[in-house]
């Protein structure tokens, strides 16, 4: 059962459209659409993902497929027919790029084509029941082929980016690290000199000054 | 200052008006009275030292004072009129004129000549450079003048006046004409050289001002102008009434029709708009004084309200919408720390690398899509194509951050009472054929989404699905465990589900049209309203006919019990029983949904309790009590169809910021707040306006002025998230006089009038009118201590120009149906009905219903000419009182809520015949007006179209009275008339007077 239904631009993660009323009877679909933002973060730094994938999340699963630098993007029961539900995906973007196509580039305010949900929510129904005659005869068609479709983890995915995020950070902290060190090394260098010739430096002075005074005394 | 660097440049150069040339080469740039603002700042202070030429010059030769003059009167046009407005009827009556009889030699002695010149002057020439529109002092040079004669009080102002009228445009003398009541009795007014002929005809609407007093216009020749005309004494700063016969009989003590009356309506102190061009439209937001005091000690001082009345909506006339921007890939500009949006007040500095907040004078990076360069006067570059850097209003199209959710469609649910009352009285009817009739025009096509419940005793659903050719009705009659038949499919989609929809609303009022039932289970059937609508929010319109009957949150009919009235126990009638609908308004708002609720029963249907709703979710009540098709179906028809159709603003935030040292401590209106300082508006339109308070938090402020800007975050019914950005600004001042001259009568009324309301909610009326006297005696008290030292006030009741008006609205505050008389002058339903709706409305249309017009139209209707251009002529508006009422006249009386035509008893049996057809002799109750074949009539009904069209946000019902046709005509009309005593309340004089004796008890 589909459970919501986001479209975005890839080149800026800018969110287009998204289902109406998504969200409904489930209690953490705030944390949900959260991991949907990040995924269309990192898909839009350019991070090359398979243009068709799967990413388990919990007890729903995210499929999404990227057409035209639009990801297509829905969240569905894990018991829900994959097929069905790139089946509903390839919907919404057929319908998409004929309504929309040439104004997708063009869009500079989130939800720009926010009137495409009265179409999600239409097409949401078609597919709510995997019982009904057209869903089961669009399960057993043969033609559209799923199996090679890329199952991932959602931390997985999540995770490419932050690990790739932490490796430069960590090589920067390790510079920045590395020059105050050698500050320090300089730094202590010198305290050490002053350290060591200061006390001669100072009876030196006392003695020269105790010269100095007993010449003027006199 | 900022406005002084402007205005100096302006300024004349000052040589010609120090002596005599003055009067002969006037500057010419000034003469234009448009140029009123600016000009008169640069002009005062030159105008001083003239002065003491003036009587010179003007005495021996009156036709050259006028030559001279202008430019010194020409300032009174953009700014406040100049107290010694020389039109006030007073001077009627010569000698009875006890009324101004400020240096009127006799009984309050000959002007104060302790104060010499010098030391008169040295005061106002102190502050007065620093206030951008001082006009208020203007006029007349200061009292002082040795050779003061009592009569030439107004004078100088007087002639120079006239002169320049017939160049000016009339509007710029706003607020002119409004007879204030002066001291001088300005004789000199009707200077011959001048020719009296000429001063009244040139400003046709401003006599309408003073025409209360018929044959005041052939008095003026009367006046020959004394000797010495233009001497006057000191510039006042105020206007006064001479109420020195206070102890004995009302009678010929004074002339009441020269008090001042707002017979213009709502008059806007403009020049303040024009000092500061880049502030906001004052339609958007007013505060209560365009002077922020600098000290809590001056704050406490100043006993008004300091605040601000905010409508953020309001709609802009054509040609002055409010700029759409989009801030793009740069992100909306804001202030890191205070949050404030970038506004045409905020400073780049570093050659256009950073820019300070206004607000908190933070520096802020300034992104680098934004940047631009400044040219030579540290301008930026691109100024001009920066909206946000010119305008006080801008729209701005908010990015992803801003929402939580996508922008939700709009969504219209119907929650409609089908008991015996509701068909019986033809409700049903009329709201379903309007819904219908509206579905093509509800914003937000074609996204909006609809859906219906109805109830009586038990609740109907309908299932609306697109594919239907028929809804089906689904009926729950567990009124105790509520659940929704359906998971959809009863909130559907406008476009989609149209024809069920339409053919839903066709055939709802036939399918209970033998309903007999006349129970109502209201509160089950809001709470199922909210578990359909919480998913998404949206609006709720509710029909109710009846008392809540059965389920959670049914009423009792608390409202009979006479006992309780009078009592300390009174005021709980007036707010909700249960608790119930406080909760159920804060669940909606949490979930986005605004309720507006339709009143109908002719008997008690605890609008208190229902209130509550519309009260915590931003909405409004409308109440028809008594309904009948035939009667309110038009009124009903047209206010629904402009709930529906109007724009709003959904899912909305509101959140006004200020300059530090100041904030806003408590906010009063209809909303939900949901943090300190941000109110939550389900569903918002150009119709709501919030009234505020201001704290100052330190003691002493440093700042030259004070930034306010209200944010109002909402989603458009086009599906855009937006934010509506206002920003203004106002100058921090020293002086407490300076407060009162700048302060706004309008804002402070409509925030007493708030506060009024809130007190009946816990009090009783009784000390809520107190507590807006006491207010008003306190404010002009400490007026007149300010001033009593320079002044001798003698009896007079003294006030500033700029608050002329107070006294009389807050006898009308009093007067007014949430607050007036006893229990027995209006029913509890009709008080809380009309106290949550002035909750909501805007300053003008407040106003007006405070003080409603009132014109006369038979003799106008008589004039064989049928255009419209005239119109302004007829509409002059007339005091409310019984004595403007002529018996041989029609009159309209118009609150903006109601239209009365008034039949006067001999009016002449023609006009009624032609206005009202065969049926002219009968009894006007079961009349209504319809248009009938004659010109008379069709004439009457395009006035009617127009003053309704005037002002949409209602739809003034129209009823007929006859004179004498009792009790019609006095719960029609003479309770209305404000300014008469009725039952127990005040007369206006009454009213004024016992203002002046609490005024001068501890004065």
């Amino acid at each position: 059962m589909v459970k919501m239904t986001l479209i975005a631009r890839v080149t800026d993660g800018l969110p287009l459209a998204e289902g109406l009323d998504d969200g409904r009877d489930l209690p953490d679909s705030d944390m949900y659409k959260q991991q949907v933002k990040s995924l269309f973060k990192n898909l839009s730094r350019g991070h090359n993902e398979a243009s068709r994938m799967s990413v388990e999340t919990g007890p729903y699963i995210f499929h999404y497929i990227i057409e035209g630098r639009v990801c297509y993007l829905t969240m569905c029961d894990r018991s829900y027919p994959k097929k069905l539900a790139f089946q509903y995906l390839e919907d919404l973007k057929n319908e998409f790029e004929r309504v929309n196509g040439p104004n997708i580039e063009t869009a500079a305010r989130p939800y720009a084509f926010i009137k495409f949900d009265t179409f999600i929510q239409k097409t949401k129904k078609l597919y709510q029941d995997t019982r009904t005659q057209r869903n089961i005869a669009k399960l057993n068609d043969e033609l559209y082929e799923v199996h090679q479709i890329m199952t991932r983890n959602v931390q997985e995915v999540l995770g490419v980016g932050e690990k790739l995020d932490q490796v430069s950070e960590m090589s920067s902290r390790l510079t920045s690290e590395s020059r105050v060190y050698a500050d320090k090394a300089k730094d202590l260098n010198r305290q050490a000199l002053i350290r060591k010739w200061a006390p001669v430096a100072i009876v030196l002075g006392v003695v020269f000054l105790l010269f100095w005074v007993k010449n003027k005394l006199w | 200052m900022n406005t002084e660097n402007r205005n100096f440049p302006a300024r004349p150069p000052p040589p010609p008006f120090s002596s005599s040339p003055f009067a002969s080469a006037p500057p010419p740039g000034v003469v234009p009275p448009q140029s009123g603002g600016p000009e008169a700042v640069g002009f005062r202070p030159p105008a001083r030292p003239f002065t003491p030429s003036g009587p010179h010059m003007a005495q021996p030769a009156g036709v050259m004072r006028p030559a001279g003059q202008p430019p010194l009167v020409s300032q009174l046009p953009g700014s406040r009129p100049p107290p010694p407005s020389f039109p006030s009827t007073a001077y009627g009556p010569p000698g009875g004129g006890s009324f101004h009889r400020f240096p009127t030699p006799p009984p309050s002695g000959v002007p104060p000549p302790p104060q010499t010149l010098a030391g008169h002057l040295s005061p106002p020439m102190s502050f007065r450079p620093q206030q951008p529109m001082a006009s208020v002092t203007m006029g007349p040079p200061p009292q002082s003048m040795t050779s003061g004669i009592p009569g030439g009080f107004a004078s100088p102002s007087g002639p120079g006046f006239q002169q320049s009228m017939p160049g000016g445009p009339q509007p710029s003398y706003p607020g002119y004409p409004s007879n204030q009541v002066l001291q001088g009795p300005p004789k000199p007014f009707q200077s011959p050289s001048q020719g009296p002929p000429s001063a009244v005809s040139s400003y046709p609407p401003q006599t309408g001002g003073f025409a209360q007093h018929p044959g005041q216009q052939n008095m003026h020749p009367s006046y020959a102008p004394p000797p010495t005309s233009n001497v006057q004494g000191l510039v006042e700063d105020f206007n006064s009434l001479s109420l020195s016969n206070i102890p004995g009989s009302l009678e010929p003590g004074f002339d009441h029709t020269s008090f001042p009356r707002p017979l213009d309506g709502d008059v806007e102190p403009s020049s303040f708009a024009e000092a500061y061009p880049m502030n906001c439209h004052s339609r958007y937001l007013r505060l209560t004084t365009n002077a922020i005091p600098n000290s809590q000690s001056l704050a406490s001082r100043w006993h008004l309200p300091l605040g601000a009345v905010v409508c953020p909506l309001a709609e802009a006339p054509e040609g002055e919408e409010v700029p759409l921007i989009d801030f793009g890939s740069s992100g909306i500009i804001r202030c890191r720390r205070c949050r404030t949006y970038v506004n045409p007040y905020v400073t780049f500095t570093d050659s256009g690398r950073k820019w300070r907040c206004n607000i908190c004078s933070m520096l802020n990076e300034v992104p680098g899509e934004y940047f631009s360069h400044l040219d030579a006067t540290g301008r930026r570059m691109d100024l001009d194509q920066r909206l946000e850097l010119t305008k006080g209003s801008v729209e701005i199209i908010a990015p992803t951050e801003y929402m939580v959710r996508p922008p939700m469609p709009p969504i219209y649910f119907f929650l409609i009472d089908v008991s015996f009352s509701a068909t019986k009285s033809g409700m049903l009817e009329v709201a379903t054929q309007t819904i219908k009739s509206c579905l093509d025009n509800l914003p937000g096509y074609p996204r909006t989404q609809i859906g219906f419940i109805t109830y009586d005793s038990t609740l109907h659903f309908y299932n609306m699905k697109s594919s239907l050719s028929q809804p089906q009705m689904m009926v729950v009659s567990d009124l105790d465990d509520i659940f929704v038949p359906l998971p959809d499919d009863l909130l559907v989609n406008l476009s989609e589900s149209r024809n069920v929809v339409e053919a839903f609303l066709d055939s709802l009022p036939l399918m209970f049209q033998n309903n007999v039932n006349v129970e109502s289970a209201f509160g089950p059937a809001l709470k199922a309203a909210y578990m359909v609508m919480n998913q998404l929010g949206g609006k709720l319109l509710i029909f109710q006919n009846s008392l809540p009957s059965l389920g959670v949150g049914r009423l009792k009919l608390r409202g009979d019990d006479p006992r309780v009235y009078g009592t300390d126990k009174e005021y709980t009638l007036r707010v909700a029983e249960d608790t119930f609908y406080k909760q159920m308004a804060a669940d909606c708002t949490k979930f986005q949904i605004g309720i507006n609720v339709y009143a109908f029963s002719d008997k008690y249907t605890d609008i208190a309790s229902l209130g509550t709703l519309a009260k915590y979710t931003g909405g409004q009540v409308y109440y028809y009590p008594g309904f009948q098709s035939s009667i309110h179906g038009d009124k009903l028809r047209h206010e629904l169809a402009r709930d529906l159709t109007r724009e709003t603003a959904w899912e909305s935030v509101m959140r006004i910021r200020c300059g530090k040292g100041i904030r806003f401590s408590s906010y009063h209106g209809n909303f939900m707040l949901r943090s300190t300082d941000l109110l939550a508006l389900p569903a918002v339109d150009c119709d709501k306006a919030y009234a505020m308070q201001l704290t100052l938090e330190e003691t002493l402020l440093t700042t030259q002025t004070v930034y306010f800007q209200v944010a109002l975050l909402y989603t458009a019914s086009c599906g855009e998230r937006r934010i509506r950005v206002h920003t203004a600004v106002a100058p921090v001042v020293t002086d407490l006089g300076e407060m009162y001259r700048q302060a706004d009568t309008g804002s402070i009324v409509s925030v007493y009038t708030r506060l009024a309301i809130e007190k009946t909610l816990s009090s009783k009326l009784d000390d809520a009118r107190n507590v807006i006297q006491q207010k008003i005696v306190k404010a002009l008290r400490e007026y007149r201590n300010l001033n009593a030292v320079q002044h001798r006030l003698g009896s007079r009741l003294i006030y500033p120009e700029s608050l002329k008006f107070l006294p009389l609205y807050g006898l009308a505050i009093g007067k007014s149906t949430p607050l007036q008389g006893g229990p027995a002058d209006a029913s509890l339903d009709e008080r809380c009905a009309a106290g949550f709706t002035m909750m909501a409305l805007p300053v003008k249309k407040l106003l007006k219903l405070l003080y409603p017009s009132l014109f006369r139209v038979d003799e106008w209707l008589l004039k064989p000419s049928a255009d419209f251009d005239d119109l302004k002529d007829v509409l002059r508006r007339l005091p409310l009182a019984a004595e403007s009422l002529d018996s041989r006249g029609l009159y309209i009386y118009d609150d903006g809520f109601r239209l009365v035509l008034w039949f006067g008893r001999m009016l002449s049996p023609d006009i009624a015949k032609n206005l009202l057809g065969a049926d002219f002799a009968a009894e006007l109750s079961r009349v209504t007006l319809q248009e009938q074949e004659n010109g008379m009539s069709k004439k009457l009904m395009r006035l009617i179209k127009k003053v309704r069209e005037n002002d949409p946000s209602y739809h003034p019902m129209c009823f007929l009275v006859r004179q004498g046709e009792q009790p019609r005509e006095g719960f029609l009309l003479l309770r209305h008339l404000i300014e008469d005593q009725m039952g127990g309340s005040t007369s206006y004089v009454d009213w004024v007077l016992q203002l002046h004796r609490q005024i001068q008890q501890n004065a």
